[in-house]
């Protein structure tokens, strides 16, 4: 099978997922105990108010037509109006998805990056103190609460060193010219570079923080998938040939040690996109994370609603990208 | 089958690590149940005369890890913090053991139609990023120790069940399966009585590993004022409280109860690490 009709295949198969998800995310405001509409506006609105919001959000109407109705706006990317600004609820997303992208982006590569190298070289200095220093690193490393390291890198590095901004994506007042909407990239098309320093001081530790949970896993995999590869026969081959170690391990185990880590790295898009929440929280970064924190504290559930159902398909989204990777570096996979 | 376990169990005894790692855990256990007893404050009543003093570090042994923003005593809500993130995570394990180990025996007993559902449905739950679906529910539900529990467990539930299933399905090919049903064994005596007990081990060791799981969300909930209440002495929340004295110097309000988290995670990790190597066949070596 080839892999555009894997892919379609898949895609194809999410179908009934999709809609699930849809249905779940509806029924969110139907699991507010009590009233939503005194919930969302408070027992002091005026009648003509709380008419006007039942309405909008069609609670007058019956269950099913509501469901249909908002599914429908759905699919056209319509998620309504936000109860608190009055604004359509998709542009604030909109407006809040590059700084979480280029957050999450950020830390994948860092933890994917430095993960493979370390666990490669723990692999390689295997039961030496170097080893036994990392895999304890890596234990602990899992165990950290996010936004418990995030609040002490702050405190170490911005409120003790002074060396990196407290919080936000950049300085106040910076006027950086949104192309794409991540200012790494935008500050570097505006050709300023001591903008683009600025944004990526303020990227760092959040982006550190949020890597530390996905790198311990990544150290940890690739460490343990090595020392598998490692006592493979065609390895011993390698060696008896006289080809130097280090060269045996980055041309040939690499490749095959990988796959078991590409799951992983998979498996922690899950923790990444939620450890973006609380990192996002922690350094208040605006991006859908904090959005959805502030728009559950302001009981804004139209809003709520979208940024679930976004962040949710996007973690779809993902996973299909991790199996087509898989896919193309396991090709018994697509048989299945 | 039980000289099998106990076997397992002595290799779980040689694990060095995972011994201290029981220890700390029992401890942590052991604190949490009688926090009320050995606290020697009150957890929630405030004394804003006494609010933010140092602990031991400055001589202070009334309250020896210093007391919070709103006066009350550190190490009493920090004891009462373990009761309360155990119990949740009692529950979360109780809840997702049920109803996750249910639907995984079912599903993968029954197979067609039953299995394509249940797996369907579990499919849209892990459609969601964890902490994402617990945040949602809990929103939605309203603060309450009961809501966020609930939350956490529908995170699980699903994951539990697929662990399990895959499970049932190895052990249902076994032939005393088919020996069983030759005589006469109805659904619910082989599913109880053969499968069940087949199955314990590798929900034993995933349930071990979910219990630090549970404790990390519990924390993450509290810590961003979500379905728990912001008086309850709840680690997370405590840490958040204290969020914006570290940058004053006052740090002990956030650093004591992080240290907590990180202490009972590492430590129940390290547990069903350890149970994980015993039990799990495939990583002998």
């Amino acid at each position: 099978m080839g892999l555009l009709r894997y892919l379609l295949k898949r895609l194809f198969l999410l179908i009934p997922t999709v809609i699930g998800v849809t249905i779940l995310v509806f029924l969110l405001v139907h699991f507010i105990p009590g009233d939503p509409i005194e919930v969302m506006l408070g027992d002091k609105a005026t009648e003509a108010a709380r008419q006007a919001l039942t309405e909008r959000l069609g609670l007058d109407k019956p269950m099913y037509e509501q469901y249909w109705n908002w599914f429908v706006h759905a699919l056209q990317g319509d998620f309504g109006m936000s109860v608190q600004s009055r604004l359509p609820v998709t542009e604030a997303i909109r407006s809040r998805l590059p700084a979480t992208i280029e957050l999450a982006l950020t830390a994948t590569i860092v933890a994917a990056v430095f993960g493979i190298i370390v666990g490669v070289s723990a692999a390689y200095h295997h039961n030496s103190k170097f080893d036994h220093l990392l895999v304890t690193f890596s234990l602990v490393g899992v165990s950290i609460p996010i936004f418990w390291l995030g609040i002490m890198l702050m405190f170490l590095f911005s409120a003790v060193l002074g060396w990196l901004p407290v919080s936000g994506r950049i300085s106040m007042g910076a006027g950086v010219q949104e192309v794409t909407g991540f200012y790494l990239v935008d500050t570097l098309l505006q050709g300023d570079m001591s903008l683009f320093l600025d944004s990526l001081k303020h990227l760092l530790l959040p982006a550190l923080s949020l890597a530390t949970i996905p790198l311990s896993q990544i150290v940890r995999v690739t460490r343990s998938s090595m020392l598998d590869v490692l006592s493979e026969d065609y390895v011993r081959t390698a060696r008896a040939k006289g080809l130097p170690y280090r060269k045996i391990i980055y041309k040939h185990a690499l490749k095959n040690a990988l796959i078991p880590v590409i799951t992983v790295i998979g498996l922690q898009m899950g923790k990444l996109l939620a450890g973006a929440i609380l990192t996002e929280t922690v350094f208040s970064w605006p991006g859908t994370g904090r959005l959805l924190i502030q728009s559950i504290s302001n009981r804004d559930y139209p809003m709520v609603q979208g940024i679930v159902f976004i962040l949710a398909l996007a973690f779809i989204l993902v996973n299909i990208i991790v199996d087509l990777i898989y896919a193309k570096l396991d090709p018994r996979i697509r048989f299945e | 089958m039980q000289s099998e376990f106990l076997q397992k169990l002595t290799i779980f005894k040689k694990n060095r690590l995972a011994m201290v790692a029981l220890f700390v855990a029992l401890l942590l256990v052991v604190l949490s149940l009688f926090a009320s007893l050995i606290s020697p404050y009150d957890p929630v009543s405030t004394n804003l005369e006494n609010k933010l003093q140092p602990g031991f570090w400055a001589g202070n042994w009334e309250h020896p890890l210093g007391t919070d923003n709103l006066g009350r005593d550190l190490l009493s809500r920090i004891l009462h913090g373990g009761a309360i993130s155990l119990r949740v995570g009692y529950m979360v394990i109780a809840v997702t053991a049920f109803f996750g180990t249910l639907l995984g025996i079912v599903s993968a007993y029954y197979g067609g139609v039953v299995d394509i559902l249940i797996m369907r449905v579990i499919d849209v739950f892990l459609s969601f990023p964890p902490l994402l679906l617990a945040l949602a529910v809990a929103a939605s539900l309203g603060a309450g120790l009961q809501n966020a529990m609930f939350a956490i467990s529908l995170v699980y539930i699903p994951q539990m069940a697929r662990v399990v299933r895959g499970s049932v399905l190895k052990v249902k090919t076994n032939s005393f399966i088919e020996a069983s049903r030759a005589l006469a064994g109805g659904n619910v005596w082989i599913m109880g009585r053969h499968i069940l007990p087949n199955i314990f081990p590798s929900a034993l060791v995933y349930l071990t590993l979910l219990l630090a799981d549970a404790i990390l969300y519990t924390a993450s909930l509290g810590f961003l004022g979500i379905g728990i209440k912001p008086s309850t002495p709840e680690w997370g929340a405590m840490l958040s409280s204290g969020k914006e004295y570290l940058l004053m110097g006052q740090w002990w309000v956030t650093v004591f109860p992080g240290i907590m988290i990180v202490l009972a995670v590492l430590s129940f990790n390290l547990v069903g690490d350890g149970l994980r190597e015993a039990f799990d066949s495939k990583l002998k070596r």
